[in-house]
């Protein structure tokens, strides 16, 4: 690859300032310094201002057959975001405006580079009445790569997934082509999707590897007056995790309702993963923690959702209390860094909720055989239409015998979890991607191999990563 | 605010503290760069320490990111780039060295930061970075060069005489030539922001505290020290003690908050050179008279101002009140906040040497806090810094705001 050529051709398009093949500015692109994934290569990074220079940088990318990344921050935990095969890391943090809030509608149109911090910040200052859904992910971490990798928020019993949350995009395609989806695509309005064929679907969980988008509507939510966030705590995840079904499908207002192990709450303390018990079951700890949050409209109304949620604990004879909110959302400190090694990985699934209790359990057995406490969660999702299962493990990244026995256990705990049927892992890494096409029909897979060759036909996007490509 | 309860400001410590339950891993300050390797990886690259955390809007605070684009220009780079550097990933090169030194030790990042380790200690790795930079020759930047081999031949960076130093001493200021107090007036103040000598001796004269000048006064070593020249800077420290001491000097007072920290902090701390001498800066010296009624406020300036935190006394040294305090005691003077302040405020853009060396990133950051201050409508900025203060002076366009050091306020209603 002719990288100066490349280089003198990108500079054109967004400056000189922006662009770089200096290897120190390479080095903080070629690793996501978090996970246990492979290091991969950054020739080139750019940083556009704007859905046309993205779409000129996408067709100089073409002319010389290298590899276009899409990226924000790059720390996804699945290491979908590090540059496998070299070429052009794009850089959207400069795409970081929110571009308009539909009150009325209730929505943000933000560009393709907002971080959680840029769309809160707008909307304390600007809309206060209004809430987005939240990751747990740190501030700098972006929106539109959250819901297009269906991220998990906190008002995910309201919403769904973050691929849910999305109104419409403004993407370019592989071929440098801009294209719209959704209401926009036909008016001013960023609504919905409805009623054209879907075209979302396009870019969803595909892992950056069929378009960019520049634009998404992400939609908002009422702050609602009357907010109670309880506590429950019980022996075991198997006695604690029927009562939070039962709660989720009981229509009581409840906005986020999520539930972790001793091992994770640990984490979330700031505690030092060698300090802690690494079997909490055995040393009959509690293991159960469940958290939910009931909203209402009228104090009469919340009253009366919070005296049918606390009836339905005592009947089933769980501790809940009241506390202090703590989905208050945007990063627990730095979950990464329990081992205080900076380096953490975790194997996150959607699946069925009739196998929460077996997802943890499996996981948990692994855990402790390689000597480290458990970290386990949940949050039902949908009004509890499914959920997420997810087992965090932590490491020190400095050091490389630590790094392969991580691998190792993640690979362990992937096989065991995926043998459960309807689990299917969010953000994968490569390596379990495979899963995905050994489980489908070979058609489908046939299908999604030519939409990706339709909208990128040079592969140039994220290539090796994601379903579609190689 | 949420942040508050967790936060406590550790006296004369530089920095805020996180104030966790399980802090289980204590480094000492000030060490060479092998001391903090097992730590600056913890950083995630997670962008949290580019915007204030939980609060105002989560404003942006980093000047040199926000200028440079790259992540490598914002503390997460940095902490990983010294990470490549340790575990041998990456090599030194003249640009990485220009990374580091395109940054202006505000430690507004560093307030952000989740992880405990990299919230207190990433200042002590960023100056680290500068020295190795400096013993592997790759440091300081040329301009900093240039500025030190005057420091050492005429005592000052500004490319004056050091015979000039005192040309601002009015001959009405009365001196005392056997005081034991000593006004340490700086350099920026000797020779580019005068009108703050003037103030703060014609106020040290007015509450007729005896006091002296050096005649013999030289640069602190702020500029050498910042830039990664510790065994220099240590000369010149070595070299001013010896001179207080000949001088009878038992306490010193000074209107710069460079000055300030170097002396009181950076001496004893970094260099070990325990001179036992008191160091006060002006703001705290004058709270003090006024809470003890010697000071007395009986003229009044109607005008509403906004404070600029200066990073040498907040962030480094956790004064963040007494100027505060000050102010608000002026009759007809209303405080305004500005956004980004205290902890989180952002740099004016003249430190670390970074003035000298990128000047580009220096106008960017002194324009952006000129803005701020415009928002909320005060007519003047006020700080307690002359470098700071003139900084602003030469970035304000038009006359649109004014800037004033607090001993121009101060000697205004005296
Ligand atoms: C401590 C921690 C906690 C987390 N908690 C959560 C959580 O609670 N919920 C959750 O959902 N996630 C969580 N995450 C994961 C992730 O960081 C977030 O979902 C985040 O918002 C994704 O942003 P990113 O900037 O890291 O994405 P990146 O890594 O930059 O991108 C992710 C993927 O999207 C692609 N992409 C990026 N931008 C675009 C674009 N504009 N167009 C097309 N493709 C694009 C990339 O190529 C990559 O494949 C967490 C991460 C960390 C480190
Ligand atoms: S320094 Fe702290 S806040 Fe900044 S990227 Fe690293 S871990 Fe995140
Ligand atoms: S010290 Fe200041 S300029 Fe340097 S990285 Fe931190 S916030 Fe940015």
């Amino acid at each position: 690859m002719n990288n100066s050529k490349i280089v003198s051709e990108l500079e054109k398009v967004v400056g000189e300032k922006y662009v770089s093949a200096q290897p120190e500015i390479q080095f903080l692109y070629h690793y996501d310094f978090i996970t246990a994934e492979p290091e991969g290569k950054c020739d080139i990074a750019i940083i556009p201002n704007s859905a046309e220079e993205v779409q000129e940088i996408v067709k100089i990318a073409n002319k010389y057959k290298t590899p276009v990344v899409p990226w924000v921050s790059g720390i996804n935990f699945g290491s979908i975001a590090t540059p496998r095969k070299g070429g052009i890391v794009v850089d959207l943090r400069r795409l970081n405006r929110v571009i308009e809030v539909n009150e009325d509608d209730m929505y943000a149109v933000i560009e393709g580079g907002v971080t959680w911090a840029d769309l809160k910040g707008y909307l304390e200052k600007n809309h206060p009445d209004l809430r987005a859904g939240i990751t747990w992910s740190p501030p700098g971490t972006g929106v539109v790569p959250a819901c297009l990798c269906y991220g998990m928020f906190d008002l995910g019993m309201l919403g769904g997934t973050g691929a849910e949350f999305i109104n419409g995009m403004e993407v370019v395609l592989g071929s440098g082509d801009l294209i719209k989806v959704g209401s926009c695509s036909l008016s001013n309005y960023w609504y919905g999707r409805q009623p054209l064929p879907d075209l979302a679907g396009l870019f969803i969980g595909w892992e950056g590897t069929t378009g960019i988008v520049t634009k998404m509507a992400v939609k908002l939510w009422p702050k609602l007056p009357y907010r109670t966030t309880y506590l429950a705590i019980g022996a075991k995840m198997k006695f604690g995790v029927p009562v939070m079904l039962k709660l989720s499908k009981a229509g009581l207002g409840i906005c986020d309702i999520y539930f972790v192990n001793l091992g994770w709450l640990q984490s979330v303390q700031e505690l030092n993963e060698k300090d802690v018990i690494k079997d909490p079951v055995k040393n009959k700890m509690p293991d159960f923690f469940g958290l939910l949050t009931t909203q209402a409209y009228t104090e009469k109304q919340h009253k009366a959702q919070c005296e049918a949620i606390e009836a339905i604990c005592t009947e089933s004879k769980l501790r809940m209390r009241p506390t202090e909110e703590t989905q208050a959302p945007i990063q627990l400190w730095g979950c990464w860094n329990f081992a205080r090694g900076g380096g953490g990985q975790w194997i996150g699934s959607y699946c069925s909720t009739r196998d929460i209790v077996k997802y943890y359990e499996q996981s948990r057995e692994i855990c402790i055989k390689y000597g480290r406490p458990p970290q386990f969660y949940s949050r039902l999702m949908f009004g509890g239409h499914y959920c997420v299962a997810r087992t965090n493990i932590n490491f020190n990244k400095n050091d490389p015998n630590e790094i392969k026995i991580a691998r190792k256990l993640l690979k362990e705990i992937h096989d065991v979890v995926q043998e459960l049927d309807g689990v299917v892992m969010y953000k994968p890494p490569k390596w379990a991607v495979q899963t995905y096409h050994d489980k489908t029909l070979p058609a489908t897979s046939d299908l999604i191999r030519k939409i990706k060759q339709l909208l990128d036909p040079n592969n140039i996007m994220n290539p090796g990563q994601g379903i579609g490509g190689d | 605010m949420e942040k508050e309860k967790k936060i406590e400001y550790i006296k004369e410590k530089g920095i805020s503290k996180l104030v966790l339950e399980h802090e289980n891993h204590k480094l000492e300050r000030n060490k060479q760069l092998e001391h903090y390797e097992d730590v600056m990886y913890q950083c995630g690259k997670c962008g949290t320490c580019r915007t204030i955390f939980k609060e105002a809007g989560w404003e942006r605070v980093c000047p040199s990111g926000e200028f440079g684009g790259f992540e490598a220009f914002y503390l997460g780079g940095k902490n990983l780039l010294t990470w490549g550097i340790t575990s041998g990933q990456i090599k030194w090169t003249e640009y990485l060295a220009k990374i580091f030194y395109q940054c202006s030790v505000c430690l507004a990042c560093t307030q952000q930061c989740q992880i405990p380790e990299i919230h207190h200690y990433a200042g002590e790795w960023l100056m680290a970075m500068r020295e190795e930079a400096v013993r592997l020759g790759f440091g300081p930047m040329s301009e900093q060069k240039r500025y030190t081999e005057h420091i050492m031949k005429e005592n000052n960076p500004y490319l004056e005489k050091h015979e000039n130093r005192l040309d601002w001493l009015p001959s009405n200021i009365k001196q005392s030539p056997d005081a034991k107090l000593l006004y340490f007036v700086g350099c920026t103040t000797s020779y580019r922001e005068q009108n703050v000598a003037i103030a703060t001796a014609e106020i040290l004269n007015s509450l007729q505290i005896e006091f002296k000048i050096l005649k013999d006064e030289y640069c602190c070593g702020s500029p050498v020290y910042m830039t990664g020249q510790t065994q220099k800077a240590k000369k010149i420290a070595e070299k001013n003690i010896e001179i207080f001491k000949d001088s009878g000097i038992e306490k010193i007072i000074t209107s710069c908050a460079g000055c300030y920290r170097t002396l009181k902090d950076t001496y004893p701390k970094k260099f070990g050179l325990d001179h036992g001498i008191e160091v006060i800066h002006l703001p705290e010296f004058l709270l003090d008279k006024l809470n003890s009624g010697t000071l007395k406020f009986n003229n009044q300036i109607n005008m509403k101002i906004t404070y600029h935190d200066p990073c040498h006394i907040g962030r480094h040294m956790g004064i963040y009140e007494t100027p505060r305090e000050i102010l608000k005691k002026i009759p007809g003077i209303e405080l305004v906040e500005m956004i980004r302040n205290r902890h989180n405020a952002w740099c004016c853009g003249s430190g670390g040497g970074v003035r000298s060396a990128f000047k580009d990133l220096s106008a960017f950051a002194a324009n952006e806090r000129i803005e701020e201050a415009k928002k909320t409508s005060a007519k003047a900025i006020v700080s307690c810094c002359p470098f700071c203060l003139n900084q602003f002076k030469t970035h304000i366009k038009n006359n649109e705001i004014k800037a004033f050091d607090i001993s121009e306020l101060v000697r205004k209603v005296i």
